[in-house]
């Protein structure tokens, strides 16, 4: 039996929580950088940073996604740097929040270790099986991965030229293929989800075609994340500057629920926990909040 | 004979499943599964639920409501719907554990004062031990955000029903105006005329559980029962 035959077909497991296949989870990002693409270092400070993990739990957040690392060219942050960034501030959500289900945005083995001893539960491993062994401190530590297709770039580059012949294949081959040696490196396959990786490795055209197809990628059963928020694909395709793209990336979002995706990585929590659950009323695995129009 | 009566109203929202998450109008909910509770309690050989629909006539005891006419997206139960104040009154009498037999009587909204209260007086005539749950609201009319937006004249007919009701006085809602109830939208008015046959020139003693218009919709819960000796007044 193939690795693809193995995937798992319904429940995903992540920190202490199981969800079903019908709950859509919201991921909120929480970068502790000076110089994210996205209302850069409003979350460097750690009061601030743990103020605005608050905001998000109380706002729906049902992962909490800390970054030390931008995804685009920039200075360099070490090892060191990346886990003084990340590693004390997980530990201190961590006792904030025991059950919060904690994931740590890195494609370093080392920091994934140091996340994972104060209290990750998600490696976001977002350039793709860069560093051969994270997949190893996943399963040391019972971890979840994220296996994401971003075009075989090297961490922190850009797309320079990029074409497929089918992207939605690549992306299938790629990260089905990632999930299968994560899991036979012994990480818990119903704590692996994939990540088509709307920009890495990929123009606009690439980002709208998987974000069009993405039931292909559902149907491999594997849970889907996708992490469309405020992205330069959403800015192509409306002209708009970063601080202008909430509209089109609830619009994505909302065609990546309908079309399957089970984890959503976002900036704005409180939007995208709206617009997760009318998609998922619209699908009629929610009941309405309260309904009474036409009913007294 | 009728030994017990209640009165219930019917708006869909009663229905645990299509008011979503939100358990709409508990007090509401709880105040009929109290007096549909008593009825059953009061072990009568029958219960007939009377309520309105498009037409007069006995229903099949073993149908139900299809909520899902109203809340398309919840299961459907795949069999024909009782009209939706029968449906109501027999999910009612379900809630309330009555497994004994039953009457789903439908009265037609068009049907005329005198042949309800015709209607009423047959079926108390069974030799029976009988009890009746009647379904029935006030008018749609109520407040500018009423269904049927505001008419001035609802507040003064729902609380002419009231009154009767409270007052055991039944006998006025055999008088009441078919064109104007029509016009306020109030549903309840030839299933409280089947009532007011049934229980003839007796006042019966009457608890109101429930009076109110949260919607806009009169809603009226009451129980009530025919007078026995210790409520004679000397």
């Amino acid at each position: 039996m193939s690795t693809a035959d193995a995937r798992p077909q319904g429940v995903l497991r992540l920190g202490r929580h199981s969800f079903g296949r019908d709950r859509l989870l919201v991921m909120a990002i929480l970068n502790r950088t000076p110089d994210s693409f996205y209302r850069p270092g409003i979350t460097w400070d750690p009061v601030a940073a743990m103020e605005q993990v608050h905001a998000m739990v109380a706002e729906g957040a049902d992962i909490v996604d800390v970054g030390g690392v931008p995804a685009r060219p920039g200075d360099e942050v070490d090892v060191r740097d990346e886990i003084k960034r990340t590693v004390p501030f997980i530990a201190t959500v961590r006792e904030a929040y025991p059950d919060l289900v904690i994931s740590v945005d890195t494609w370093r083995h080392a920091v994934g270790r140091e996340a994972c001893a104060a209290g990750a539960d998600l490696l976001n491993d977002t350039w793709g099986g860069w560093d051969n062994l994270l997949v190893e401190v996943a399963a040391e530590f019972g971890a979840g991965l994220i296996c994401s297709h971003a075009g075989g770039l090297r961490p922190r580059t850009r797309p320079f030229r990029v074409a497929y012949d089918d992207v939605v294949a690549d992306v299938i081959d790629t990260t089905v293929a990632l999930a299968g040696r994560a899991v036979d490196a012994g990480v818990d396959q119903t704590r692996i989800l994939l990540d088509p990786a709307h920009d890495f490795g990929k123009n606009t055209w690439h980002s709208l075609e998987i974000t069009r197809r993405l039931a292909e990628l559902a149907a491999t059963g594997w849970p889907v994340l996708v992490s469309v928020s405020n992205k330069d694909f959403v800015g192509e395709t409306l002209d708009v500057p970063v601080d202008d793209r909430l509209a089109g990336t609830l619009a994505s979002t909302a065609v990546c629920a309908w079309l399957g995706a089970r984890v959503f990585r976002a900036h704005h929590v409180r939007e995208t926990r709206h617009v997760l659950s009318m998609v998922s009323a619209v699908r009629g695995d929610i009941p309405p909040a309260r309904a009474v129009r036409g009913l007294a | 004979m009728i030994t017990a009566a209640a009165l219930c109203p019917s708006p869909p929202l009663l229905h645990p499943a299509v008011t979503g998450r939100d358990p709409v109008l508990p007090e509401l909910r709880a105040a009929c599964a109290e007096v549909a509770g008593r009825l059953a309690r009061d072990e009568p050989e029958l219960i007939i639920v009377i309520g309105p629909a498009d037409a007069t006539g006995a229903w099949d005891t073993g149908s139900r409501l299809d909520p899902s006419r109203y809340a398309p997206g919840i299961a459907r139960t795949g069999r024909r719907s009782l009209p939706l104040s029968l449906g109501l009154g027999a999910m009612l009498l379900d809630q309330a554990g009555y497994r004994r037999p039953g009457v789903l009587q439908a009265v037609s909204s068009d049907e005329p004062a005198e042949a309800c209260v015709r209607l009423g007086a047959e079926l108390a005539g069974s030799g029976r031990r009988t009890a009746l749950l009647v379904m029935g609201d006030g008018s749609a009319r109520r407040t500018l955000k009423a269904p049927g937006y505001l008419d001035p004249r609802a507040a003064a007919f729902d609380a002419t029903i009231e009154s009767a009701v409270r007052d055991g006085e039944l006998i006025r809602l055999r008088r009441l105006d078919e064109k104007l109830a029509r016009e306020l939208m109030v549903t309840g008015r030839p299933a409280w005329q089947v009532l007011a046959g049934a229980l003839g020139a007796r006042q019966p003693v009457t608890e109101v559980r429930y009076c109110d218009a949260p919607f806009g919709v009169g809603y009226l819960v009451t129980y009530l029962r025919p007078p026995t000796g210790a409520d004679a007044v000397p």
